[in-house]
């Protein structure tokens, strides 16, 4: 493996680890909510700024731009073995920007603020890790990792229902875990079995020789944990429970992140593990996916509460990135892969809002909101915006990952395309009437009128910025994708 | 060896279905204590005999181990009953019955 | 000349948008209305200074690579044809005068910055449907157009009605872009490109079926946005908007967008016979239906949206009949006796009080002549009278048609003829019950800014005068127009038959302004027979949907909620859930809690284990 490492320092490690020292200072500083709020925000921050400069000393090319590996636990072959390309990169940028938006709008916390702020860091380190492990224990462990806090997050956190969605969250994605698991071990048994080499390194792994039947069965095991974090169609309905109860944050990021961890194990593990299983799954892949998009755009437009029409949006708009790559082109995948980025900032900022807003008006429920704009013109303008983003107006975020999508999609099977076309009709129909309901109409009686606050300002002008920019020009975003994908489609990403 | 190993191992056996009935039979929570103990002393001349018989220090260096455990897990467990005493004003373990499911 | 200053044209209006809308709501009214204005004005000026970049075969150029990935490129790229330069010059003049109309109209409201930054970026868009290059920066204006419109149709947001009626604008127009964007993929997927010339030069390599599939795509696509038939109720609601966003959107540019769509992808529409014919045909219905609509209406700017619905039926018509220079003909006559009818309608309801109803206006050429003389002029294009602008490209459409000879071509020109007797009826009855008889309103109006009236006058020049544009070889003219776009018309028709039609077309003319002065030139009280009241309602058509579409997607939704979401998948969830539950509650039994009761499970598996063991030393 010839490894591209610009720099000899163990830059992976440390943005790993990074939010695990922030979460250490949280629980020291935890008498005083301000230290702690300032010490978690120092530290996504710098998170953020050291994943910018990787990405800016990074050259491009179809290796790792950054890899690590280390002896770990000798005796059964696990390593500690990082590394990071161009799809990690972005994801990790993603991570890392989403995080900073997370603790500013939850910068108000009030109970248990110290908990509160060391749980979202640690679910840094774990969605990082998830898209920089190599070594199939560690990125279970990692994959583990993001449960955790996530759970504690509704749970503790959470609305009035928490405890059902959070529990719910957490048998669901536990379920598909564990088929994950005894998926890895048996793997690494039949590997070790073959070559006599017992080891859990991706690399390695791809060379076992096995047959369709147990391809099969292997490839179920890593896609059920992995359809279910997407989620894709039938085993969504965690999600809305978990994103209605959710606080802010939480929604932030299982919107913006957690999904994608999904996406990324498919695109990552489980297709280049067991290619020929994956060739055979696509159609049906392809299928629930439509099914998704059309059902969850439906379902969504029957919903009253602000969060849910958006939590269903989320499940359809996954729906077109899994659909990208079941059409497995390069086109489609990089369709998905943008659009997976865009839908992350767009959904994530959706959420940001939705907790302003119901800061302000105090309720959630599409009926007893209306008239915002009058009150709040600032803040109704960015809603629109993003709204719009999301009902995938051109030029801004959610278009361009989707056209190209549908671009790939239709190339290589043009029912599909057509199909999911459709679907774009009734993502306007949900998110104008979430936009009528909220923003036009007479203005009802709200307990707080005041408009942005600096704080706000602060998350919204990047967040609103990025938007326009992935939709106007997404080249340099696309530049990151384009020779790792084409590495995945040709040789299962290995350089 | 004076004493057959058999004859050991049979009185220890006595001893430890004794502490067992006790155990299973008594509602009195020092009496269950009491029976574990006989259990326990049951072990240990197990390991007494055992000890003499392959000539080997092990049983017995188990056994010095065994009764200073018993001695600590005695303090506990009596100050616990004490405790439970205090809280309910018996000691009859069907009092205890908060764990059920 | 630098052939990159053509992106000025449409990033003047974007940057005058863009800063309206970040920072208007901070600056005095005036100021932001001077900066919408000046933008699109400077954006006119270079359209007007880059027009040689517009002869022959045109200008192609690249700003920058918008999407490219996996042999697919999109680029952010102007091609400046004859057909484009002559649309862009007319956007940008048309939007000029508009907005400066606007500047006046909106004069008293609070929220001019959102106004006017939604008019520049639907300015933007519109330009980018002219002039892109390939087909999805065309889609971009497509959408952008789509949005503003919403956004402005809605522009009165307190109303519920209005944000409702911009909602429907969007949805429907959204399906009839889901079958352009459909066309679109499908192009790609044979060409690999989406480069308008080139798509529109390999054309004739697709297979003829594929062809009529995808020209009937673009039809489904062109409709949407132009109202034809049978997506056309947007249009009518459309008109809870302001005044010169009706004049802008629904009149001149928006909804000629289709029209355009398909003259631009006009050298692979025409390759398809059915398609052709299914153009003219939804061209003439619609022409027909909205005509007949119109003919009821109360509102003063529905009947205006009916008739502008019509009018592109006509231009639907003429692209259907193989006749670009035509359709841009009309479109262009159109536009200005258009724009100038729906600013004059604005007048005439600032005048009435706020007063929409045309029951209820009458006697207003007493109060103002000026706008009387204006609305007449505008009136008497529409109504295609002799020698003025909408009469010859009205004419040329009809002639066209006619002279194709088949018998599906003479039934076209039939319903033409005949709507065009229906629009001179429709035309002189809004005359007649606006401007003439006695004052029926109740308020008392109010008085116009000069900025709304001194804007009309060179619309009505341009209006009246239209026709020279392209006028026919018959009256002396020189058809410019039809060799600009590089397309002479093709219409050779001996000079009897062609004197011929003319006069029947007076006779139908005649007829309906004879009709319409001998029932209304005195005020014969209020109508509202059964029959007005279908025709009022358009047909009816809302309802049908309502009850054929709207309803079963609300019901399907309530379905998918309620029964797919909540209890079948719910619940198989749950009921595994509560089956765990269930069996649990055995196992919990087992925990009495009684020390006793654990203990004595000790012992049996001890007795158990030493069973085992003494029973494997037996064997």
């Amino acid at each position: 493996m010839t490894a591209s490492v610009a720099v000899q320092f163990p830059l992976l490690s440390l943005l790993l680890w990074l939010p695990v020292g922030g979460t250490l200072l949280c629980l020291l500083f935890r008498h005083s909510s301000n230290l702690c709020r300032w010490a978690s925000l120092l530290t996504t921050v710098a998170v953020l700024c050291l994943s910018l400069w990787m990405g800016f000393i990074s050259q491009g090319g179809g290796g790792w731009l950054f890899y690590e590996d280390a002896a770990w636990i000798e005796p059964f072959g696990i390593r500690y073995m990082l590394g990071m390309d161009g799809i990690s990169l972005l994801l990790v940028l993603l991570t890392a920007l989403l995080q900073v938006a997370a603790i500013l709008i939850s910068w108000e916390q009030k109970e248990h603020p110290a908990f509160f702020y060391a749980l979202i860091l640690v679910m840094e380190t774990g969605i990082i890790g998830v898209f920089l492990a190599l070594d199939l224990v560690l990125f279970y462990l990692f994959w583990e990792l993001m449960l955790i806090p996530m759970f504690f997050l509704i749970g503790v956190w959470g609305h009035e229902n928490r405890v059902y969605a959070a529990v719910k969250f957490f048998f669901f994605t536990l379920a598909g875990s564990l088929c994950l698991l005894l998926a890895i071990i048996s793997l690494y048994l039949i590997h070790g079995g073959q070559t006599g080499e017992y080891t859990f390194a991706l690399e390695a792994l791809r060379q076992t020789v096995l047959n369709p039947g147990t391809e099969m069965i292997l490839y179920v095991g890593f896609m059920l944990a992995f359809i279910v974090k997407v989620p894709l169609f039938p085993f969504h309905t965690w999600l809305p429970d978990a994103h209605t109860e959710a606080p802010p944050a939480g929604s932030v990021d299982l919107a913006g992140l957690l999904l994608k961890t999904g996406v990324y194990g498919m695109i990552r593990f489980a297709f280049p593990l067991f290619p020929g299983a994956a060739e055979r799954s696509l159609p049906l892949l392809a299928v629930l996916s439509l099914v998704g998009i059309f059902y969850a755009a439906w379902v969504a437009y029957a919903q009253t509460d602000l969060k849910r029409v958006v939590a269903y949006s989320s499940v359809a708009h996954l729906g077109f990135v899994i659909l990208g790559l079941a059409a497995w082109n390069q086109l489609a995948w990089e369709g998905s892969l943008l659009l997976m980025i865009n839908h992350g900032i767009t959904t994530g900022a959706l959420f940001v809002m939705i907790a302003m807003l119901s800061d302000r008006a105090g309720t959630r429920e599409l009926e007893r909101l209306g008239g915002l704009w009058s009150v709040f013109p600032n803040l109704s303008a960015f809603f629109l915006l993003f709204c719009l983003a999301s009902l995938g107006l051109p030029g801004l975020a959610n278009f361009s990952g989707e056209i190209l999508v549908l671009f790939g999609t239709f190339k290589a099977h043009p029912l599909w395309g057509g199909l999911a076309v459709a679907g774009v009709v009734f993502s306007a129909a949900y998110m104008l009437r979430v936009v009528q309901s909220s923003l036009w109409g007479e203005t009802k009686d709200f307990p707080r009128r005041d408009d942005l606050g600096p704080r706000e300002w602060l998350i919204l002008i990047p967040l609103a910025l990025l938007v326009v920019l992935l939709g106007v020009y997404p080249a340099p975003v696309l530049d990151f994708l384009r020779e790792p994908v084409s590495l995945l489609l040709a040789t299962g990403g290995m350089p | 060896m004076i004493v057959p190993l058999e004859h050991v191992l049979f009185l220890s056996t006595i001893l430890f279905v004794l502490g067992l009935g006790c155990v299973l039979a008594r509602r009195n929570l020092i009496m269950i204590l009491i029976g574990v103990e006989i259990m326990l002393n049951a072990v240990g001349l197990t390991l007494v005999g055992a000890s003499a018989f392959w000539q080997q220090v092990d049983g017995q260096i188990m056994v010095i181990f065994l009764m200073a455990m018993t001695s600590a897990e005695v303090s506990i467990s009596l100050a616990m009953v004490v405790y439970l005493n205090r809280r309910k004003g018996t000691v009859d373990v069907r009092a205890f019955d908060e764990m059920r499911g | 000349m630098n052939p990159l200053l053509l992106f000025m044209i449409p990033f003047l209006p974007l940057l005058g948008g863009v800063f309206n809308a970040c920072c208007g709501s901070r600056l005095p009214q005036r100021l932001v209305a001077a900066v919408a204005v000046l933008s699109v004005a400077g954006s006119f000026l270079f359209s007007l200074l880059l027009w040689p970049l517009g002869e022959g075969d045109g200008t192609r150029t690249v700003l920058f690579s918008w999407l490219q990935s996996g042999g697919f490129t999109a680029d952010a790229g102007i091609l400046f044809d004859p057909l484009a330069a002559i649309m862009t010059l007319m956007v940008t003049g048309v939007a000029t005068l508009i907005h400066l109309y606007a500047a006046g109209y909106m004069e008293h409201d609070e929220n001019q910055a959102r106004f006017f930054a939604l008019l520049n970026l639907f300015v933007f868009a519109m330009l980018c449907i002219v002039l892109a290059d390939n087909l999805l920066f065309l889609f971009l204006g497509w959408e952008g157009v789509g949005f503003c419109s919403y956004g402005l149709i809605g522009f009165w947001y307190r109303k519920t009605e209005n944000a409702s009626a911009g909602r429907k604008a969007f949805i429907v127009t959204r399906i009839g872009d889901l079958f352009f964007a459909i066309a679109l993929l499908w192009l790609f997927r044979e060409f690999g490109t989406i480069l308008i010339e080139q798509i529109n030069a390999r054309a004739g390599e697709l297979d003829p079926l594929l062809l009529t599939v995808l020209t009937l795509l673009l039809l489904g696509g062109a409709c949407g946005k132009s109202a034809q038939l049978p997506l056309m109720t947007w249009l009518p609601d459309a008109m809870a908007g302001p005044t010169p966003v009706s004049a802008l959107i629904h009149a001149a540019t928006m909804v000629t967008a289709g029209v355009y769509l398909l003259c631009r992808m006009f050298p692979l529409v025409s390759l398809s016979a059915t398609g052709m014919a299914a153009i003219a045909l939804v061209g003439v219905l619609t022409a027909l239906y909205a005509a007949s609509c119109a003919v009821a209406q109360r509102e003063i700017k529905r009947v205006l949206a009916y008739s502008t619905m019509s009018q592109i039926g006509y231009m639907f018509l003429a692209v259907g009949v193989g006749s670009v220079s035509g359709a841009m003909f009309h479109l262009l006559t159109h536009a200005f006796f258009k724009a100038l009818l729906f600013m004059g309608a604005g007048c005439v309801i600032h005048l009435a009080g706020d007063e929409n109803d045309i029951y209820r206006m009458g006697g207003l050429k007493g109060k103002s002549p000026q706008v009387f003389w204006l609305f007449l002029i505008g009136i008497l294009c529409l109504a295609g009278t002799p020698l003025t602008g909408g009469f010859f490209s009205k004419d040329q459409i009809l002639l066209t048609a006619f002279a194709r000879g088949d018998g599906f071509s003479a039934i076209l020109w039939g319903l033409g003829v005949l709507t065009a007797g229906l629009t001179s009826f429709y035309s002189f009855r809004l005359l007649y019950l606006v401007f003439f008889g006695e004052q029926r309103q109740a308020e008392k109006g109010h008085a116009l800014s000069p900025l709304m009236l001194w804007t009309l006058p060179l619309l009505a020049l341009f209006g009246l005068f239209g026709g020279l544009l392209n006028l026919p070889h018959l009256f002396g003219g020189h058809q410019w127009l039809s060799d600009w776009l590089g397309q002479p018309a093709g219409v050779s028709l001996a000079l009897g038959a062609e004197l011929g039609l003319l006069l029947l077309m007076l006779i139908f003319f005649g007829g309906g302004w004879l009709i319409a002065h001998l029932r209304y030139r005195n005020y014969p009280g209020d109508e509202q027979a059964g029959w007005r009241s279908f025709l009022l309602a358009g047909w009816q058509f809302d309802r049908l949907y309502e009850f054929i579409l709207v309803r079963p997607y609300r019901t399907v939704c309530r379905f998918c909620w309620q029964g797919g979401e909540r209890a079948l998948i719910d619940g198989v969830m749950e009921g595994i859930a509560r089956l765990c539950l269930h069996w649990g509650g055995y196992a919990r039994k087992l925990t009495t809690g009684q020390v006793a009761f654990y203990l004595q499970g000790f012992a049996w598996g001890l007795l158990l284990i030493v069973g085992w063991f003494l029973l494997s030393a037996v064997k």
